[in-house]
């Protein structure tokens, strides 16, 4: 409801009329990252979740995330009925959820003459302020008016489509190139075409636009982009060879092994994910992605071991990060412990005495600060920029190499 | 587009807290700058001894969340309680990934999964304030006085819970 929060979720439509769009949008949410699917993929559980998602889940656990069932990547398959159910919905949703919001503030006025309601369809679809002025009764709008941002939808897309088929001369396009010949010709053009682009293609409408004329013809079955990368058993595999796996690949090299691994998974993840795109993105974007990965994640991320407890258990436990990192905590702990011994005054659990009396003042502050927030949210700048992810976390011990492994 | 996944998820769950928080939680990251540390208050259960009390906690998010999970400690002490270390972290099933499991008991229904959620974990917390698990004691003091002297329990607990609120 506040306007600060400009992130757009299921959230959105309660408080709203149409309060129960919220499970709908939900379910067309993956449960991984909350966000639209994002090329939605099946598991063999029958479970949907974002290509990139599932294939980064799996790389870790190797099961499925809702059921725990175990999975493989080479087992999912795109899922395109959610894929334009997501589509639809999200070319929809910002109408809609105007017309809810306008009518949860009680703009839209409850009893309206019918023929009101009329002229303001046809005067705007999406305009916001003056269709408060109209007032129209809430249900009916929202009903009335939820076929209409879709109608421009189809409209749009047929726009795109038409203007990819242009002409009606009897001839077909090139699926690499676009240029337009007859349909005899394409096969003999396909084993010489340079795949550059036609002029068709010349109209530049910014990215959407331009890799949808791209496949639009299709459902891009005809050109694939290169192939998936396959898995590796990165435990027979040289240090060297992986390094030279991960150059040939295009990607940074540096680092020990198990930095190599992390990132080669990373990016066949990227890759394999792209690979089921609708709207292949390219390798320069792809490496940008890499590239926040190795930024918050990778070889150029903090020491994350220093949160995670749960890593004291394995074995590669690294004893002199935890022990930096926690250093204060140590020092708080001995000096309590010499205190106690002076003291000599309590016997039994004295640990849990002394705990409350000295952290209250934490808690006294916390709960103020916290309680602010709500009131005033703004997007936090951790959001805008990768910059600050790297820095805020405690010290870097960069792609230290480990013995063990 | 900058931003990473779990960056967007976590403003994504912070969100859905504010506008809609279950009932007696409170959750939201501690500073704007940094959405990886972030601060809880949970109310302690009614019809416990927990009653009354207010529970400030800290959760922390590894870089891959929600790949892994967060890390919870409360921070106001005050929580004598058989799963919560006398430091105040917190061990629950929930927290724990499916990977490894120290205590050689939890199912790997109840543990941690990238569908799970702040909020999820944050009820899981409340009802384990409820209803301890002496399986795994972290407070192995507080498990036996829990176990043996269910009135002393009690009585220590509601004891912390009005030393906490400053009483």
């Amino acid at each position: 409801m506040d306007p600060s929060f400009d992130l757009p979720d299921s959230t959105d439509w309660l408080n709203t009329p149409l309060s129960l769009l919220a499970p709908l949008e939900s379910s067309l949410r993956c449960q991984v990252c909350k966000d639209f699917f994002n090329n939605p993929v099946i598991t063999s559980c029958s479970h949907t979740f974002c290509s990139l998602c599932i294939r980064r889940c799996l790389s870790k656990e190797g099961k499925c995330p809702a059921c725990r069932t175990s999975d493989q990547e080479l087992k999912l398959r795109r899922n395109w009925a959610v894929q334009e159910f997501v589509e639809a919905f999200t070319n929809a949703r910002p109408g809609v959820l105007d017309l809810a919001k306008k009518a949860a503030r009680g703009d839209v006025g409850l009893e309206q003459p019918a023929s009101k309601k009329r002229k303001v369809e046809h005067g705007e679809d999406r305009e916001s302020d003056s269709v408060g002025a109209d007032g129209v009764r809430t249900r009916s709008r929202s009903r009335r008016l939820d076929p209409q941002p879709e109608t421009g939808i189809v409209e749009a897309v047929e726009d795109s489509q038409d203007e990819d088929f242009i002409p009606e001369d009897g001839l077909v396009a090139c699926p690499i190139c676009n240029k337009r010949m007859k349909n005899e010709a394409v096969f003999r053009h396909l084993d010489a075409c340079t795949g550059s682009a036609s002029p068709n293609k010349s109209r530049n409408l910014g990215p959407l636009q331009v890799s949808q004329t791209s496949r639009s013809p299709g459902n891009n079955t005809t050109e694939k982009p290169p192939g998936r990368l396959p898995t590796l058993n990165y435990s027979i595999l040289k240090e060297g060879v992986l390094r030279r796996k991960l150059r040939d690949l295009g990607i940074p090299d540096w680092g020990a092994k198990q930095l190599l691994q992390k990132r080669h998974t990373e990016w066949m993840n990227l890759w394999n994910a792209n690979c089921d795109s609708k709207t292949p993105k390219s390798m320069k974007d792809l490496l940008r992605e890499l590239d926040i990965w190795e930024r918050t994640q990778g070889g150029h991320a903090a020491a994350a071991s220093a949160f995670a407890p749960p890593s004291v258990m394995r074995k590669e436990f690294d004893k002199e990060a935890w022990s930096a990192t926690h250093d204060d905590d140590f020092k708080r702990l001995i000096a309590k412990a010499r205190k106690k011994s002076e003291e000599q005054v309590r016997t039994t659990i004295p640990k849990m005495e002394e705990l409350p009396s000295e952290s209250s003042k934490a808690a006294a502050d916390g709960p103020v600060t916290n309680g602010d927030k709500p009131e005033s949210p703004r997007l936090p700048s951790a959001f805008l920029g990768p910059a600050e992810v790297a820095s805020n976390s405690a010290p870097s011990l960069g792609p230290s190499p480990n013995p063990e492994m | 587009m900058a931003s990473t996944v779990a960056q967007k998820r976590l403003f994504t769950e912070y969100k859905n807290l504010a506008t809609n928080p279950p009932e007696g939680i409170t959750a939201g990251p501690v500073s704007e700058d940094d959405l990886f540390l972030w601060e809880a208050l949970i109310q302690g259960p009614e019809e416990t001894p927990f009653e009354g009390g207010v529970f400030a906690a800290e959760l922390k998010f590894p870089r891959d969340y929600p790949l892994s999970p967060p890390t919870m400690k409360f921070v106001g002490g005050g929580v004598w309680h058989p799963n919560v270390y006398p430091n105040g972290t917190v061990c629950i099933s929930i927290l724990h990934p499916p990977g490894d499991d120290p205590n050689h008991y939890e199912h790997a229904s109840e543990r941690w999964s990238p569908i799970q959620s702040v909020e999820k974990i944050l009820i899981s917390v409340m009802s384990m304030l409820a209803e301890p698990n002496d399986e795994s004691p972290a407070n192995i003091e507080a498990a036996k006085m829990w176990r043996e002297r269910k009135s002393e329990y009690d009585r220590k607990v509601r004891e912390e819970v009005r030393k906490g609120l400053g009483l």
